[in-house]
């Protein structure tokens, strides 16, 4: 395999842009996963015939191609970001539902009791006891949305919005090994730096949390 | 005073967890819930933080129906202990003491420093305030517990069985803690346990639950070591009630006597015409040494050159009950118990038979007996034969 050196050196630039283009399409369907989960989590908990429902649901949704999603939504939404991301956000459903619900399920009754105990009201209970504890685990399944979500990102070059994808795809066309090559590397990269950021995140939140290896 | 009337509580599927259940518990006092599991007794504690809603009756805090007052309201002013502590697991020692406070929006500057006043009265080193709770042990945590409880000076503590995780020996040290706190602080304690030892130990009066939610008998322990009112009762307590009551009887009631008691520097020709068997040597200080067997003395010298036998353990004369005492006597080489004074001083001894006289005198034995209950154990076991 030949890498062209030369041409990486020259291409810095545009490589980085396109990384920043893949992250954002890739990270922040996460977060908005993150905010559909909590709701939806907590609510499976409360009701918790909820849950089987719910979690089939996303399954199906996770088994649908990415590549079908895309036609779908490519007729509203166009050939913009919110195409590849709308998908993206409805994948991550898939891993951050059930994880938010078992990080609720997490705590323990006899902490569930003292909080009601010493005079926490529902909401306070759930924002200042269960949340805060669950979210070991929470994070747990932000980490494995946002690694598959990074790597899923490149077909979205299919239509045109792709990140490093692009380079991909041009590399195949152009039988270009050097710039698919990079982009690959540049894309598992990202996928490792993220995942490490989001263990800091997670040590830094949860000192607590350290010594029982719930990370 | 915690006021418990005609208390009920019956689920829908029909199982009742509280009978009728009327009962005081009054201001300043421990008053012990035990039974067995099923009994009702957690049910009962937690109608009064409204943690459990009865279908009927009333439950009132110095008058006051607790229903009419919000829930939360309500238990931020009632302390709470569970069994396995409960602790905030994300929260450090200090903030969990603090929760409380934090609700009551104390600033976070007195919150702390109560916090750390707190460890230190349930003795906590304050250096653990900013660690975690699993960074604790079992018993540690449960004195967090406890310090969280009291943190904003609630009149009411609940405690359900707040004790019962930990091993034996720390459950002993918590108790003795627990006790000797309550003399300082005098909340209106309610606290449940399954173990009668416990229940006849911390508390002031003892309830009784059965299975389905009766509230049996509410009684001083003493009371309830003598009178059971009933076959449940009586088999709850279990079959050595009768030594346990002697518990309750002081020490300084047994008759002592000098009779056998030599010093060391007595020549051992004395000890011989004691003639008893076994005499007890002290030192120039009347400090007991040991027992020395009349039958095996040297043939000259002092009674402190013989071979001592270890006395077992001395009783209290002033402060220890006739239990202690019968437990020295049993123990004992000779079968006598020495008596001691808060220095150690001998008082006097005492066989088993002139503590069975002293236990018959004070009332312990059978006399407070009621006719209907069945023949039991507690004159053979309070005689100690």
């Amino acid at each position: 395999m030949d890498i062209d050196w030369g041409w990486i050196g020259d291409h810095t630039g545009t490589l980085g842009d396109h990384a920043v283009i893949h992250i954002r399409l890739a990270l922040l369907p996460v977060l908005f996963g993150l905010l559909i989960s909590l709701p939806l989590g907590v609510l499976c908990r409360r009701w918790q015939w909820m849950f089987p429902p719910v979690l089939t649901v996303a399954n199906i949704l996770y088994a649908i191609p990415s590549l079908a999603l895309y036609m779908v939504f490519v007729q509203y939404t166009g050939l913009t970001e919110a195409t590849v991301m709308i998908p993206l956000t409805l994948y991550s459903l898939s891993v951050l539902v059930p994880n938010v619900v078992d990080g609720l399920g997490s705590v323990s009754e006899p902490v569930r009791q003292a909080a009601t105990a010493m005079g926490f009201g529902p909401l306070r209970r759930l924002l200042q006891v269960e949340l805060p504890i669950a979210v070991p685990i929470v994070i747990a399944g932000v980490r494995v949305a946002a690694v598959s979500s990074i790597s899923l990102v490149a077909v979205g070059q299919l239509i045109g919005q792709g990140g490093l994808g692009y380079d991909i795809l041009r590399g195949y066309q152009l039988t270009f090994q050097t710039q698919m090559v990079a982009a690959s590397v540049l894309i598992v990269l990202l996928a490792l730096v993220t995942d490490a950021v989001l263990v800091v995140v997670q040590r830094l939140l949860t000192p607590w949390a350290r010594a029982r290896g719930a990370s | 005073m915690i006021t418990f009337e005609g208390v009920t509580k019956r689920y829908p599927d029909g199982t009742v967890a509280l009978d009728d259940v009327s009962l005081e518990c009054p201001t300043g006092r421990i008053t012990v819930f035990v039974g067995t599991s099923g009994g009702g007794k957690t049910t009962a504690l937690r109608t009064i933080n409204r943690m459990v809603e009865p279908t009927g009756g009333r439950v009132l805090i110095d008058g006051g129906d607790v229903r009419e007052r919000r829930p939360a309201e309500l238990r931020r002013g009632i302390g709470y202990v569970i069994q396995h502590a409960g602790l905030f697991p994300h929260r450090t020692i200090e903030d969990n003491i603090a929760t409380v406070p934090y609700l009551l929006r104390w600033n976070k500057k007195k919150a702390r420093a109560t916090a750390h006043e707190l460890m230190e009265r349930v003795g906590l080193d304050p250096s653990m305030a900013r660690r975690y709770p699993f960074q604790l042990s079992g018993g540690q945590q449960q004195r967090v517990g406890v310090a969280r409880a009291l943190a904003a000076d609630p009149p009411i503590m609940l405690m359900d069985e707040p004790f019962s995780a930990v091993d034996p020996v720390v459950r002993g040290e918590l108790q003795d803690e627990f006790l000797r706190l309550q003399d300082e602080l005098h909340k209106t304690i309610v606290f449940v346990t399954h173990d009668i030892d416990e229940a006849i130990k911390l508390g002031d009066r003892v309830a009784v639950f059965q299975t389905g939610g009766k509230l049996v008998q509410v009684d001083a322990p003493e009371d309830l070591l003598a009178r059971p009112a009933d076959d449940f009762v009586a088999g709850f307590i279990g079959h050595d009630r009768g030594i346990r009551r002697l518990s309750f009887v002081p020490a300084s009631g047994a008759p002592l006597t000098e009779r056998d008691v030599l010093a060391a520097d007595a020549p051992v020709e004395r000890a011989r015409e004691a003639g008893d068997g076994w005499v007890l040597v002290v030192d120039g200080d009347r400090r007991p040494l040991g027992w020395a067997a009349t039958g095996v003395l040297p043939s000259s010298g002092t009674v402190g050159d013989a071979a001592l036998a270890p006395i077992g353990h001395t009783f209290t004369v002033e402060s220890d009950s006739v239990r202690a005492a019968l437990d020295a006597a049993i123990l004992s080489p000779s079968g006598r118990a020495v008596g001691v004074d808060g220095d150690g001083r001998l008082v006097g001894v005492a066989d088993q038979h002139d503590l069975t006289a002293a236990i018959a005198t004070s009332g312990a034995g059978v006399a407070a007996e009621p006719a209907d209950t069945p023949p039991a154990e507690p004159v053979k076991g309070g005689a100690g034969d």
